[in-house]
């Protein structure tokens, strides 16, 4: 199966050219299209399935390539490739949009049609954001992705959907412009010291490596800030999230779970590959203000949290403080931190993808989202309560479920961190976000599903549906089982990461450390061996 | 005793004038036609038309494929290279999309067909004579033919006010500029004599006598005059503010046409005049030393104003048409930025890329451009009455075909990725990027953000808010429904697969530059 990429992005593609075509047959029915939608994506999971498979050799480099001329004149490759950390990545964006898709089932009425297809599209984005190895390519996907996201929000979103569609297309456009500057540049810089045009990521890292091409330490400066500020904003880093709670809440639910589970994921994916790989050393200069931005923005983020009346909100800015300690991670430079970074990453994924569609379930059912309006639902709605105090444990980072396993080797990771100095104080003010987490979701279940009920209309809410749970249920699952079994997913991104950090460590150093790749254990051999 | 005439002057070819030739003699035929014919055959010159033009392409075509050894005829007066051909090219094809998009139009105002149909051919010709022209004096022929082609074209609808007055301000102003032009081309003329040779209109001469002009400060006035000329032509700040009046009052096929076509033209000769006529020198302490600096740096800060001017300008306006014509404005900003690039490369090769970048760029306007405005004129009704942008209000799911193609186009303009104006956008920023103007480049992207908000603006209008109104969606003609098809698929074409096109354009980099 040589070209497994190549069908994961196109499948999508052609699930909305089937959508697009059945509308014109006669007897097209409009309630037809999320089941072709849904279909395809199913089938993208299921593909992407396989990845798994071809991932388990436990080996840093990129498999599965596949490179093809695209644009000769220039020197852009069509290269495709997966490694340890890509692969979860794009497991989490086929698993969630099937999710989304079936979560749209009653909520999207009107205009389904376009619905579908720009989910279809949006899906094929994202996974070719995570797979491209070459950086013309990967700006592609990544601008595109763009472009379903500003129509789902500003046609299906809330009462201030213009408004919100419109600073999330100008906030993401700015930084990722400036990224287009740094691209081209750091190709010309490429083509004057080798004189050879290319966009492609591994030939770039590898005359990098083998010192073929120095960049002048404030060109790496200049292009690690245009790169950075193109994924700090997506991110979203403080304080450049200003975007966030205003996309989050007007988007509709489907629109909220992808941008959460996975749109921001793209930035702190494009710090872990792009800025590592290809500007060690200024990574290494940028670290303490990165560090600095992400602790306050995990402490800022759930402070705000604490005082939001909208539930949605509550989540949209949750989601600041914990990609936030993805930032903290990754720039802490040591494995477990960034181990724990792309952990986080996957996890805030299912987790806060999961409230969001909590907090769309009961917005379909009562057309509010003010925590005021709630309270006592835990006795109409036994289903609901349970799965929502799970979902939000696990954002909280309880142990068993996911999000403890993250965010401990994130605080491992700082702790040990070397990059800057009295990293206690980073560690003890990022582990009072923990706290301000266990605050703010506590309190927030304690007003909504228990307390007393406030409202008559509370008390004859139905419960969850059966297509309600089903769609749940696998996000539930995975939270227990990531909690539980992490070295599942840590194996087969050890070796990925690792070579990243080696990137950092040594930027001049050849390929990966056999030995280490070697290396398998659990979770707990690992924070010993430090 | 014709052919004895062409042995005693070599030099004339008419096989390298076959595409103006074609399309020039096309355009008589067609006058004559429409005089002969019956009424109610309105198609009939709009078909010969389309004939000639294809005709005109396949011959530019076969230049380029024939590639003869002559690379210049008429006494380097007409020269052939890459530069002319792949604008020929362009011309061609925005006078075809315009035949397309006029049809409706045309049908719907009962207006003469067959003067429109020759007065685009005659303008046409001028443009490929302006894209052909090795002498400052074909490029003012050229510019003339195709200006005075234009004038009446604006003022087509000489019913309407709106239009007379587009007409009027297009003829006067620009009669203005063509005379700066003119009397820049004479004071070159002038300044390039020497005390055993008279002075020169030659491009590729001007070239080789800047040093030896006895009157450097009579050059430098030429060269500034000819850039204000030139810069009203493609109207650069601060020599656009006829723009926006002529374009909101010409009839919406005329001023995609002028958007598109002239504008380009204007592109291909203002870069063969200064690129070859002015080069980058030697000794930058000489009088063709500072001719250069002066006018590659004089053209940064145009692009500059262009580019801002243009896009801020254009937030601000409530007319789509008035919109489309600042959005023009910021492109040629956008064009600028490459061409001082070009201005800049010492080296021939990266100058040659840089100056395919532009041409690659003008090509991706002229796709999208005329496909947005094939959709205003449809939106826009007979009369040309509903340019407003509440009238586009909540209309992209009642029409989704015309709500959706628009779409495309303005993110195009806008510069989305899998478009050709990303494409373009990439080719002339990576020209800028490589002369080292990072400055230039990273206000050439800021703007772009900018204009992200009035083109989104229109999508947000189509698509996100409810019509209130009764709107009935316009009937689209075939030809209207080819030309937007062609344009769209253009657009995918040129911004996924755009290696052919630039290669094609960058094939053989040896620009002539025959010295007569």
């Amino acid at each position: 199966m040589n070209h497994l990429l190549t069908i994961l992005v196109l499948l999508p593609l052609i699930g909305a050219a089937t959508t697009l075509i059945y509308s014109f047959t006669p007897g097209a029915r409009e309630s037809h299209h999320r089941w072709i939608a849904l279909g395809f994506s199913t089938l993208s999971f299921l593909v992407s399935l396989l990845l798994i498979q071809s991932a388990s050799g436990n080996i840093a480099s990129f498999r599965l390539e596949e490179n093809y001329s695209w644009i000769t004149s220039i020197g852009a490759r069509f290269h495709l490739g997966v490694d340890g950390i890509s692969l979860w990545l794009v497991l989490l964006t086929t698993l969630l949009m099937p999710i989304s898709i079936l979560s749209s089932w009653t909520a999207i009425t009107r205009r389904q049609l376009t619905y579908y297809i720009l989910m279809l599209l949006l899906e094929s984005a994202m996974i070719g954001v995570f797979i491209s190895l070459d950086l013309l390519l990967f700006y592609l996907f990544f601008e595109a992705s763009l472009i379903p996201m500003f129509f789902l929000i500003g046609i299906w979103g809330g009462e201030r959907k213009i408004y919100a569609a419109v600073k999330f297309f100008i906030y993401t456009s700015v930084g990722s412009l400036l990224m287009l500057v740094g691209i081209i540049a750091l190709y010309f810089i490429h083509q004057r010291a080798t004189g050879i045009a290319t966009f492609d990521y591994a030939i770039l890292v590898d005359t990098l490596r083998s010192g073929a091409l120095t960049i002048s330490p404030r060109a790496e400066f200049w292009l690690f800030l245009a790169f950075a500020f193109a994924f700090c904003i997506k991110i979203p880093l403080w304080p450049l999230h200003t975007w966030l709670p205003d996309a989050h809440t007007e988007a509709p639910t489907a629109g909220s779970v992808i941008l959460a589970g996975i749109l921001l994921k793209m930035g702190t994916y494009g710090l872990l590959r792009f800025n590592f790989g290809l500007f060690p050393n200024a990574a290494k200069q940028f670290a303490p203000i990165m560090i600095t931005l992400a602790v306050i923005g995990i402490i800022y983020g759930a402070l705000v949290a604490m005082v939001q009346p909208d539930v949605k909100r509550l989540v949209a800015y949750s989601s600041v403080s914990h990609m936030g300690f993805v930032v903290l991670g990754l720039f802490s430079f040591t494995e477990e931190g960034m181990q724990g970074a792309l952990y986080q990453m996957l996890t805030h994924g299912v987790s806060t993808g999961a409230l969001f569609l909590i907090v769309g379930m009961i917005y379909e059912r009562r057309h509010t989202r003010m925590i005021s309006d709630f309270g006592g639902l835990a006795r109409p709605m036994p289903w609901f309560s349970a799965f929502f105090v799970i979902a939000s444990l696990s954002s909280i980072g309880l142990p068993f479920l996911n999000g403890f396993v993250g965010e401990f080797l994130i605080m491992m990771g700082a702790w040990t961190s070397t990059i800057v100095r009295h990293v206690w104080i980073v560690t003890m003010l990022a582990g009072t976000g923990m706290i301000w987490a266990a605050v703010y979701m506590l309190w927030m279940l304690q007003r909504v599903v228990f307390g007393t009920k406030t409202s008559e209309a509370n008390a004859k809410l139905s419960d969850l549906n059966a297509r309600e749970i089903g769609l749940l249920v696998p996000l539930l699952v995975l939270m227990f089982f990531m909690g539980i079994y992490p070295s599942t997913f840590l194996s087969r991104s050890r070796a990925s990461i690792e070579a990243a950090r080696q990137r950092i460590s040594s930027p001049q150093s050849g390929g990966v450390n056999i030995a280490l790749t070697e290396r398998r254990g659990s979770l707990r051999e690992q924070v010993h061996h430090r | 005793m014709f052919l004895a005439f062409q042995a005693a002057n070599p030099d004339l070819s008419f096989s390298l004038i076959a595409p103006e030739a074609i399309v020039s003699v096309a355009g008589v035929i067609v006058m004559m036609v429409d005089a002969f014919s019956r009424r109610g055959q309105r198609w009939v010159t709009g078909v010969l038309s389309i004939i000639a033009l294809i005709a005109a392409g396949i011959a530019s075509l076969w230049l380029w494929a024939a590639a003869p050894l002559q690379r210049a005829a008429f006494n380097g007066m007409i020269v052939l290279d890459e530069l002319r051909l792949s604008f020929t090219l362009i011309f061609v094809i925005v006078s075809i999309l315009t035949v397309l998009i006029a049809s409706v139009w045309i049908e719907g105002e009962k207006l003469p067909a067959g003067e429109f149909h020759s007065l685009l051919l005659f303008a046409t010709c001028g443009m490929m004579l302006m894209a052909s022209a090795g002498d400052l004096v074909i490029v003012f022929l050229g510019l003339e033919i195709l200006s005075i082609a234009t004038y009446v074209l604006a003022g087509f609808r000489h019913t309407d006010v709106r239009s007379n007055e587009s007409s009027l301000k297009y003829f006067i102003l620009g009669s203005f500029a063509s005379a700066f032009l003119l009397y820049g081309i004479a004071l070159i003329y002038g300044a390039t004599a020497t005390e055993t040779l008279p002075g020169t209109t030659n491009i590729a001469a001007i070239a080789g006598r800047l040093d030896q002009s006895l009157y450097p400060p009579l050059l430098f006035a030429g060269v500034a005059m000819l850039i204000v000329g030139f810069g009203f032509k493609i109207a650069t700040a601060p020599f656009h503010v006829w723009t926006p009046d002529v374009y909101e009052g010409a009839p919406t096929p005329v001023t995609a046409f002028m958007a598109a076509g002239p504008k380009a033209a204007g592109f291909a000769s203002f870069m063969r005049v200064f690129l070859f006529g002015f080069p980058i020198a030697t000794v930058a302490a000489s009088t063709s030393g500072y001719a250069h600096q002066s006018w590659v740096g004089a053209l940064a800060i145009m692009a500059v104003l262009t580019m801002t001017i243009g896009n801020v300008v254009a937030i601000v306006q409530n007319n789509v048409k008035r919109m489309l014509a600042y959005s023009s404005i910021a492109h040629a900003g956008y064009a600028l930025v490459g061409f001082v690039a070009a201005g800049a490369a010492s080296d021939p090769l990266e100058r040659n890329s840089a100056l395919t970048a532009v041409t690659f760029y003008l090509l991706t306007y002229a796709v999208m451009n005329m496909g947005a405005f094939g959709i205003v004129t449809l939106i826009a009704r007979s009369g040309d009455r509903r340019n407003e942008v509440d009238d586009y209000n909540g209309i992209g799911f009642i029409s989704p075909v015309l709500g959706f193609s628009l779409s495309i186009f303005l993110l195009s303009l806008l510069g989305i990725p899998l478009t050709a104006g990303f494409m373009g956008k990439i080719m002339v920023f990576s020209a800028a990027l490589r002369e080292g103007y990072v400055w230039l480049v990273v206000i050439a992207v800021l703007n772009t953000v900018v204009s992200a908000y009035y083109y989104l603006r229109l999508i947000i209008v189509m698509f996100f808010r409810e019509r209130t109104e009764a709107w009935e969606p316009p009937r689209i003609p075939a030809s209207v429904a080819l030309a937007l098809v062609l344009t769209i698929v253009g657009v995918f074409y040129l911004g996924l697969f755009p290696g052919r096109v630039i290669n094609a354009f960058n094939s053989r980099p040896a620009i002539s530059l025959s010295v007569r």
